[in-house]
């Protein structure tokens, strides 16, 4: 198995990736702390007048929303970069290609969880509290990892084809994040649209994060059948979609 | 049940390398190569945005790419503990054939199989980082290599001990020249214990010492019953290493047998001037 054989080198290459994102800037580490804030406080000033009237808690119901999505946003567009940035790597030698997308969605993993860990404060000091449902946590980040990983493979691949992919995934990112529960609540989706609506897995995704973190509640079966559905099959998909483009990505690179 | 099986495979492996690493195949063959084909498209013009496909579609519909033909049809067997050569003028397709056997390239049909542990000297160094350490691109290319780090570990010495550079194990890797740079490779690359080695032209590193050196391991690898795959366009390096080579030209087979006929073939087809 691959993943075992070149665990060595999938550990090397996702400590120097963080290492590159962490000292790169002078703030490093807090950078990645700051934006989400910032971001929260901007949408907080902006969205409490339009949408507070039903919402405890609105800071933290946004933090949580930014700092979930934050994984799937820069983690899929830094893993798109993951195959074309490191040519010598994929026509000059052989190692299995994957580890390459698999070090970058790591490193990014691991960025998320520091920035979870920074909620925990927040939830006490902004009077959330925490509660044992917390401990959940790992068990909903790790069918976040399968999603974001299987959508890693998927543009890491075609991204090999296709180099403005890049441009265009923004757009898409940008308009999931305004599809995705993050700055308004559930209930102002109107009805008749809600069935589609919750089609899209971050949906039920980031409404488990808020579940354990926010209502201190078990989240609602039919997000954790979603989400571990579409994990699989995402991961799947993706695993099959890299194969078959890995075969000409020495040629077309 | 598939935990104990590995552990037999794992200890069939030592046992291999025991016994100089002959083995693992049936056959006794380390490398078959059956009918590999390898056609690469050049595209007429280079579309690599989503935005040019959709505008080729609307175009013309004919085939925007020329075809070049790398590899027709090659077929051999290398069997465990053999040199084999293999020779050709540029472009016959020597270095597209490394990289299907390497594995960085695939073919669009036939069959290629290795047995044991490969490992492809193509070019040295891939992978190096210039802002690290020398100690830490040991163990990066250790790890490019397939070792874990415990096993670099445990030949970190030796690797220092052959390439010569023990003072230097703390520099960055920028400030050093490009003979200590193939040096460090090559003696990372050789520790990785490999049954099958893929070896293009690199025997020419390094002062003449050093070169002195690498092809002494190389003989040292060949005693020990290893198998090597060997791409030279030094006819004297094959005649002395390989008893058997393959003539390659136009990606075809031209000739394949006792170094001494193929190498009589290759004058020849040089002769003639084609």
């Amino acid at each position: 198995m691959w993943i075992f054989e070149y665990r060595e080198l999938i550990k090397i290459l996702t400590i120097s990736d963080l290492k590159v994102k962490y000292q790169s800037s002078v703030l490093g580490f807090a950078w990645s702390l700051l934006n989400p804030l910032l971001m929260m406080l901007v949408l907080y000033l902006v969205f409490s007048n339009v949408f507070n009237a039903n919402q405890d808690n609105f800071a933290l119901y946004l933090l949580i929303g930014i700092v979930s999505w934050r994984f799937m946003a820069i983690g899929s567009s830094a893993a798109m970069g993951a195959i074309v940035g490191k040519p010598s790597l994929v026509n000059k030698i052989y190692i299995p290609r994957q580890v390459l997308v698999t070090s970058v969605v790591l490193s990014n993993l691991i960025s998320s969880i520091l920035e979870f860990l920074v909620l925990v404060p927040l939830l006490i000091i902004l009077g959330a509290g925490i509660s044992p449902y917390i401990l959940l946590f790992p068990f909903i980040h790790m069918i976040y990892f399968l999603i974001v990983y299987g959508i890693s493979l998927i543009l890491a691949a075609l991204y090999v084809y296709y180099r403005d992919l890049n441009q265009i995934w923004d757009v898409l990112i940008q308009i999931g994040f305004f599809l995705s529960p993050i700055v308004y609540p559930l209930s102002t989706v109107p009805p008749k649209y809600l069935d589609y609506y919750m089609l899209n897995p971050m949906t039920a995704l980031i409404q488990m994060y808020r579940d354990v973190l926010l209502y201190h509640q078990l989240p609602a079966p039919q997000d954790v059948a979603v989400t571990i559905a579409a994990g699989l099959f995402i991961m799947v998909a993706g695993t099959l979609v890299f194969k078959k483009l890995e075969r000409r990505f020495a040629e077309e690179i | 049940m598939s935990l104990p099986l590995a552990e037999i495979n794992k200890g069939l492996d030592k046992l291999n390398l025991v016994k100089g690493g002959i083995g693992r195949g049936t056959n006794g063959n380390a490398i078959v190569v059956e009918g590999i084909s390898k056609n690469f498209r050049i595209p007429k013009e280079k579309k690599l945005t989503v935005f040019e496909h959709l505008a080729g579609l609307v175009g013309r519909g004919t085939s925007s790419y020329d075809e070049f033909m790398a590899l027709q049809d090659v077929s051999f067997a290398v069997k465990h503990g053999e040199t084999f050569g293999v020779i050709g003028p540029n472009g016959c397709g020597k270095s597209t054939l490394l990289k299907v056997l390497a594995g960085v390239l695939y073919p669009d049909s036939g069959r290629v199989e290795i047995n044991g542990k490969i490992a492809p000297f193509l070019e040295l160094g891939v992978g190096f980082q210039p802002e690290l350490s020398a100690r830490d691109n040991v163990y990066l290319y250790g790890a490019i290599m397939g070792l874990t780090h415990k096993e670099v570990d445990q030949r970190y010495d030796e690797i220092m001990e052959f390439s010569e550079l023990q003072r230097f194990e703390n520099m960055k890797l920028r400030n050093f020249s490009s003979g200590m740079y193939v040096r460090l490779a090559f003696a990372t690359a050789i520790q990785t214990n490999p049954d099958v080695i893929l070896v293009d032209e690199v025997l020419s590193v390094g002062d003449e010492s050093f070169q002195k050196k690498c092809s002494d391991k190389i003989d040292e690898i060949r005693k020990a019953g290893k198998t090597i795959l060997l791409v030279s366009h030094s006819l004297a390096t094959v005649r002395s290493l390989c008893s058997r080579c393959m003539l390659m030209n136009r990606g075809q087979v031209v000739a394949l047998g006792e170094t001494g006929g193929v190498l009589a073939e290759y004058e020849r087809m040089r002769g003639a001037g084609t």
